[in-house]
């Protein structure tokens, strides 16, 4: 009860979320751009949409 | 996890893209309904509720406004700057607009706000400037509406629309115990004009005294229209309060 | 070139993609030309003519659902259907079931219209339609959805193209827009009228966050799944950086959500929804323009082809446009610019410069490029196409400076004091003053709406061309 209650005030969830959101997006940066291997596997993708050519 | 997993497998894209989408809602719109300060306490001194539901004329009126689509020209909301005060009053409350079903705070002002056109201009100006806008402004762009003169209103569902505000939690009353409970709150006169066995001739006896289109024979839209218009902002008696009452709400 | 043809025919739906095509370019039309007419209302009321059914309160709806969900809706479900299946490499889901989104969509729309102008209106911007037609939407939407998820569970390609992250999100967000903004009850299941279940601040907030997302989800997102496929298919090249576009992805469809009240500043709302919106509203200028960095950077190499080909040029100023719009979007959103610009014709231009210079000119270019695909044949005229092109840019830039002048006109007119404190002018001169830009914007709309009727007979030959260069190969088949 407690704990729920220190999640219902905006001085705490606020900068929780703040920290929450930032980390996940530095997640993704990083996932992305971390390694130059995975980094080129991802960007293979790019092709699909010109793999079905019909001209 | 590897975003690996997200591109290949569709249940994971598909639950991450809901929690992206749904987030913004829950932190943003969700609150409003259960913080108790996003809507005024706005009494008289002696306890009763200074806003009320609108009376059974009102609304049909209000459903005429709705149906001509005239919030898509006019707002109904005054923002807290002084050229609004000085133009069209003191801001609007949130509390003002509680009986809302919907909000018509409107997006546009192609013509002038309307939150407190209620008492500015006569009935007969109403009538004149809603069937021919130009004879009573020259430089206004709206249409004409003459047919709400010429049609009568149509009270055949008056109570099945009363009812579905009552169900979304307007205080109109059916019984008589929510009767009294509308008296408690908003004073004998009122609860009397909300209570739903009585609407229509509520209805007509409003029409009559109120003479809205200089007309005691028929109830017309005009009628309606126009008992809507001039209540538009006139529920709340602002000398009733301290100066920053009502800006510790925002 | 033929047998080619007759096996992709065969090997995906185009029948649907036809059909929605068609519709986009008559529900282009259809919803311009209202939009050009209610324009020269504003400019010149008699065109009212007191008759109710025209009147501007009535017409604006059908306006704003011919185009954005009758225009934009068929372009969405044409292009969706054509990108899955192009991209899984495989057959769209669910057989009949698509024909049903088909006839179910243009029934919504028709009816949305005959609402509207009987005045049966919910009251509430961009969702007028009454509860019966809302239901119907739910359930094609819940088929489309079906539809879509289904064909990329069949996918022959392990991966899923980004373009459809972007047509999904959209999808999603919709279907949840939808429900909850439409949350009312009918007086009687006899009776089109309804009351919506909240009222005021809840309300205006359900509203907003529908309002802004339908902005969002339905005439960004998925415009950018379109973009994401038409501009590197036309340009011959693949997207400058998927990467990019991942991370355009994800913050696009977090932080569009946030946004909503930022239509709400300054009126009855709890001030920190309003703070959060503005933040939301600024942040969210990075993903919009690594997405147009994004899209413009895939034309990089290809400036060549600006020259020659006038479907890229379609697609080169829509980006444009899309970048411009959506640095404005964030700027209005501040609140002093937006004390300023709120209730004023600036909203509106703003508006269209999305509307008209993104999204339309997004489609026009994906059309285009799709049409004689679709058909198994070449453009009729690309002269034509080039017409279109300068009509359409006219069209936008005196529609959005028309707009500009007098939405800041408007602004400045209603908080201007004379020396003695009082206000300088009254709402009927500043509404006098508007008349020379609205007959400004009713022109510029009218060049658009040219354009369009231009883009739909240089389409009609094409396909006329197309069916008749087919007819002896299935004869001799």
């Amino acid at each position: 009860m407690e704990l729920f209650l220190w999640f219902t005030k905006f001085e705490n969830t606020k900068p929780l979320a703040l920290v929450i959101f930032f980390t996940v997006f530095c997640g993704i940066l990083l996932y992305l751009y971390g390694s130059r291997s995975r980094g080129e596997r991802i960007e293979e993708h790019k092709n699909i949409p010109l793999l079905d050519e019909d001209k | 996890m590897k975003h690996d997993k997200i591109e290949r497998n569709l249940g994971w894209l598909l639950v991450l893209t809901m929690l992206a989408i749904s987030a913004g809602g829950l932190v943003e719109v969700v609150p409003l309904f259960f913080i108790k300060e996003t809507v005024e306490t706005v009494k008289t001194a002696d306890g009763k509720d200074m806003i009320r539901p609108y009376t059974p004329l009102e609304q049909r009126g209000r459903d005429i406004y709705i149906r001509e689509g005239c919030y898509l020209c006019h707002s109904q909301m005054i923002r807290p700057f002084r050229d609004e005060a000085l133009r069209y009053g003191h801001y609007s409350l949130a509390a003002e607009s509680k009986y809302d079903h919907p909000f018509q705070w409107g997006s546009k002002r192609t013509g002038p706000d309307l939150a407190r056109v209620g008492g500015k201009y006569s009935n007969d100006w109403h009538v004149q400037h809603l069937t021919a806008p130009r004879s009573m402004v020259p430089e206004s762009v709206m249409p004409n509406y003459p047919w709400l003169i010429k049609t009568k209103l149509d009270t055949s569902d008056l109570t099945l629309r009363l009812q579905a505000l009552r169900t979304t939690g307007v205080p109109y009353s059916m019984s008589k115990a929510e009767y009294d409970r509308n008296v408690k709150q908003f004073g004998e006169d009122v609860a009397k004009m909300l209570h739903i066995p009585d609407a229509e001739q509520n209805l007509i006896e409003q029409a009559k005294t109120g003479n809205y289109d200089n007309n005691i024979n028929d109830v017309t839209e005009m009628d309606a229209l126009v008992a809507y218009l001039q209540v538009l902002g006139t529920m709340v008696d602002f000398k009733q309060f301290d100066d920053d009452y009502f800006a510790k709400f925002r | 070139m033929a047998t080619a043809s007759v096996v992709t025919s065969e090997q995906y739906n185009y029948d649907i993609i036809r059909k929605f095509t068609i519709m986009t370019l008559v529900w282009g039309a259809v919803g311009m030309l209202v939009g050009v007419y209610i324009a020269s209302e504003l400019a010149f009321p008699f065109l009212n003519f007191d008759i109710p059914y025209i009147t501007f309160g009535r017409l604006r709806p059908v306006h704003t659902g011919a185009v954005i969900f009758g225009f934009g809706g068929s372009a969405l479900f044409a292009t969706s259907y054509y990108v899955v299946q192009r991209t899984c490499q495989t057959r769209l889901w669910g057989g009949n079931l698509a024909n049903f989104t088909f006839w179910g969509w243009q029934a919504v729309i028709v009816l949305a219209a005959l609402g509207d102008v009987m005045g049966h209106s919910q009251g509430r911007e961009y969702a007028e339609m009454e509860w019966p037609i809302d239901l119907l939407i739910e359930v094609v939407w819940v088929v489309y959805m079906a539809i879509f998820i289904g064909t990329l569970m069949n996918r022959k390609q392990p991966h899923i193209y980004v373009a459809n992250w972007f047509y999904l999100s959209f999808i999603l967000a919709t279907a949840l827009l939808h429900t909850f903004n439409n949350l009312a009850v009918p007086i009687s299941l006899f009776s089109i009228k309804s009351y919506s279940l909240f009222s005021g601040a809840q309300d205006a907030m359900t509203q907003w966050w529908y309002g802004h997302n339908a902005v969002g989800f339905f005439l960004t997102a998925a415009f950018l799944g379109m973009m994401y496929y038409f501009v590197p298919k036309q340009a011959g090249k693949p997207v400058y950086s998927y990467r990019l576009s991942i991370v355009h992805f994800w913050a696009l469809s977090f932080m569009y959500m946030w946004a909503g009240s930022h239509h709400l500043h300054w009126t009855a709302i709890p001030d920190w929804t309003s703070t959060l919106a503005a933040t939301f509203s600024i942040m969210l200028l990075l993903p919009s323009w690594g997405g147009m960095i994004n899209g413009i950077m895939t034309l990089s190499g290809a400036w060549d082809k600006l020259r020659t080909d006038p479907i890229m040029r379609f697609m080169i100023v829509a980006l444009s446009f899309y970048g411009m719009s959506t640095f404005e979007g964030p700027m209005m959103s501040l609140k002093d610019v937006n004390a300023l610009s709120h209730y004023t014709d600036w909203t509106v231009g703003h508006v269209h410069s999305g509307a008209l210079g993104w999204v339309a000119m997004i489609s026009f270019g994906s059309l285009y490029h799709l049409i004689p695909r679709l058909w198994n044949t070449q453009v009729y005229s690309l002269r034509l196409i080039n017409v279109h092109f300068w009509l359409a840019t006219i069209g936008v830039l005196l529609y959005i400076t028309a707009m500009w002048i007098s939405g800041i006109m408007q602004g400045l007119m209603w908080r201007a004091f004379d020396d003695f404190g009082n206000l300088q002018y009254s709402f009927a001169e500043s509404v006098a003053a508007m008349h020379p830009f609205y007959a400004m914007r009713a022109l510029g709309g009218a060049f658009f709406l040219t354009g369009m009727v231009v883009m739909c007979y240089n389409m009609y030959k094409t396909i006329n061309q197309g069916n008749t260069e087919a007819a002896p190969v299935a004869a001799a088949a």
